[in-house]
């Protein structure tokens, strides 16, 4: 296995477009990294320059401490793992796992041996002998898995490889995946739009937004600590509210101001906002930082208290969802199941003020979280 | 209510299919099946396409067999159709390789290489009957090879390439498409590149299209006539005697009309049946991708 380096990174279509740019990032031996960001955010076309199976216009890859700008993909010795699987249709499943072997002259014992095993881990043994339209979702998937486990590459590239399959199965195959980094000890570069993925799997998530990256860092500080109002808002399903709000300062207190609503902020976060009294902030807070009059509170530094009438409450088993309209915006709300609040109800809402973020309405930074 | 009215929606759109096929089945009887039919009756008769005729059996197909003339020509046409089918095929996957690889002009090229297959077979036939007779001579100072009966056959195969490539590139220039770029970025992950890509991975999934060309080309070089009545008319020295033909020249023009039709059926069932082999046998080593 083996650490990566990204340095500047840059890639310009022919017509200009720039898909990624200036890309930085030192990637340590056995990370598991999550590239993550919406479509078109550069994220798939990074990993691809990895690959090599797209041309890098700028800045230097190194793998294991040798730049591979200019080397084949076959000789960079990494493994990829494609949303479509991209079996060999005409191959059997040991074939297919066989094949970069093959390719490579390693003895057949040696590739029956390397086979086997990766087959077993897959729990693919019995399937060896059949060919990959034979196979469900799932299976191909493994199969997919295996060719690359085969080979035991520096490194592990996956491009959302489980978007092609159902809800129940992906959950099983994520915990899988995870497990088997766990076993190999593996470099792995991992790309996905879903965030549920992100954040279960990564050991650091690179997050994402018109081929530049946004924020690097562990799934717990990206949610707790975004840098910025794209992060805050993709991180986080349901996504955090954002409330336009007025900074104002009264006998020594900084306060924030929506409609006629006008919560103070802990002194901890006050001195960041000085700068913007009189200004124009937005502030973030998380639905489940969204205290409802009949839920627990306990321990939290909650804030004055607000009234909100419910728009929609979507029950959801074990918790339930509201959205409400509040005077200056809008907030959803984590309660629990037994909550009374309905749609039509009038409630009274408060912000855990230690959760509270705030960003710069002009440039979108974190001004304080 | 929704029944009836599901019932009356169908009849009228049988009435509408009825009505587009029953005029094609009575041209498609009339102008096919009838003269296939005649062409087996007549293959048992001493007809000369004229006057009276005799019921003879299977005489004539005994006679086939003995024929020096139709035996060469059947000879001929298989050493020209193998020969041909196989030139055709490497040199169009060869081609549509090459026009489905990222170069300029590539739009341009593909309807430049389609041109030979809009072009009549005999205007060809006559174009490269100029060029072997005259042209290459005159460049080479040695004589035609349309003059030679060992060499014709090459110049006949060189044309039926030359203009057969046309559709079979297409073909193939399809089959290349439809493989999954995504199967080749793996294989070249994997190390499969230049001639490995090729044997491992395009081979394989092109098979359809293998199987389409060849039963297609062969089948077309078996009939092939057009370019033999615009090079050498058979010859010299009947040398360049395809069936279709001999079948052509002996039974309209010869007073054997019994007797080459009975060639004609005998030629039908043996194109048919190299078709269905081969059909079968490549068929079998297709991949659904």
């Amino acid at each position: 296995m083996a650490g990566l380096s990204l340095e500047h990174i840059g890639k310009t279509y022919p017509n200009g477009y720039e898909g990624v740019k200036d890309f930085n990032l030192e990637i340590e031996d056995k990370e598991f990294i999550i590239f993550v960001g919406p479509s078109g955010c550069g994220k798939s076309t990074t990993l691809r320059m990895i690959a090599g199976l797209e041309d890098i216009t700028s800045g230097t890859l190194k793998i294991d401490g040798r730049v591979v700008n200019d080397v084949e993909p076959a000789d960079r010795d990494i493994a990829m793992v494609f949303q479509t699987y991209a079996l060999y249709p005409h191959m059997t499943v040991f074939d297919n796992m066989a094949f970069p072997l093959k390719l490579r002259k390693v003895p057949q014992a040696d590739i029956d041996k390397a086979v086997h095993e990766a087959a077993r881990i897959l729990d693919l043994e019995k399937l060896l002998d059949r060919k990959p339209s034979a196979l469900s979702g799932g299976q191909r998937q493994r199969v997919a898995m295996g060719r690359a486990i085969v080979r035991n590459p520096k490194v592990y590239l996956m491009d959302e490889p489980l978007s092609n399959l159902d809800a129940k199965l992906r959950v099983q195959m994520r915990a899988e995946i995870s497990k088997l980094h766990d076993r190999l000890g593996a470099t792995i570069i991992y790309v996905t739009h879903d965030q549920t993925e992100a954040m279960t799997l990564g050991t650091r998530i690179v997050v994402m937004k018109d081929g530049v990256m946004q924020q690097v860092d562990t799934p717990s500080k990206l949610y707790s600590e975004p840098c910025n109002l794209f992060v805050a808002g993709f991180i986080g399903s349901p996504q955090m509210n954002f409330i336009d709000a007025t900074v104002g300062e009264s006998a020594g207190k900084v306060t924030l101001t929506f409609g006629a609503n006008t919560i103070t902020v802990p002194d901890a976060k006050a001195a960041a906002l000085k700068p913007y009294v009189g200004k124009v902030v937005i502030a973030g807070i998380r639905p489940e930082d969204v205290i409802e009059e009949h839920e627990h509170a306990d321990g939290k530094n909650l804030s004055e208290p607000i009234d909100a009438t419910v728009t929609v409450y979507e029950l959801l088993g074990s918790e339930a969802m509201i959205y409400g309209d509040v005077d200056g915006g809008s907030v959803s709300a984590h309660v629990s199941a037994t909550n009374p609040a309905r749609t039509g109800s009038r409630i009274k809402v408060a912000f855990d003020m230690d959760k509270l973020h705030v960003f710069d309405k002009e440039t979108e930074q974190a001004v304080v979280h | 209510m929704a029944s009836l009215t599901k019932s009356k929606v169908g009849s009228a759109r049988m009435k509408t299919f009825y009505a587009i096929l029953i005029p094609v089945l009575i041209l498609f009887v009339a102008f096919n099946t009838f003269p296939l039919i005649t062409g087996v009756f007549y293959s048992f008769t001493d007809s000369k396409g004229y006057g009276a005729f005799n019921i003879v059996g299977l005489l004539n197909y005994a006679d086939l067999f003995t024929d020096t003339r139709v035996l060469n020509s059947y000879l001929f046409t298989f050493k020209v159709a193998v020969v041909a089918t196989i030139f055709t095929n490497v040199v169009s996957l060869m081609l549509a390789i090459a026009l489905s690889s990222k170069i300029r002009f590539k739009s341009a090229l593909r309807g430049l290489f389609f041109v030979p297959k809009i072009l009549g077979a005999l205007v060809v036939g006559y174009v490269f009957s100029y060029l072997f007779t005259w042209i290459i001579p005159a460049m080479t100072g040695t004589e035609s090879i349309l003059a030679s009966p060992d060499l014709a056959w090459i110049a006949i195969v060189v044309v039926l390439v030359w203009q057969g490539c046309a559709q079979t590139t297409i073909i193939y220039i399809t089959g290349l498409s439809s493989v999954p770029e995504d199967v080749y970025e793996a294989g070249a992950l994997d190390g499969a590149t230049g001639w490995n890509k090729f044997r491992y991975i395009t081979l394989p999934l092109i098979m359809p299209s293998i199987t389409t060309n060849m039963v297609l080309v062969m089948k077309d070089m078996l009939m092939v006539f057009d370019q033999i009545v615009a090079m050498t008319s058979g010859g010299p020295s009947q040398s360049t005697e395809s069936i279709s033909f001999l079948i052509y020249n002996n039974g309209l023009a010869g007073g054997q009309f019994g007797f080459q039709c009975a060639n004609a059926v005998i030629f039908f069932v043996l194109i048919a049946a190299i078709s269905i082999i081969q059909t079968n046998f490549l068929s079998s080593r297709e991949e659904q991708l």
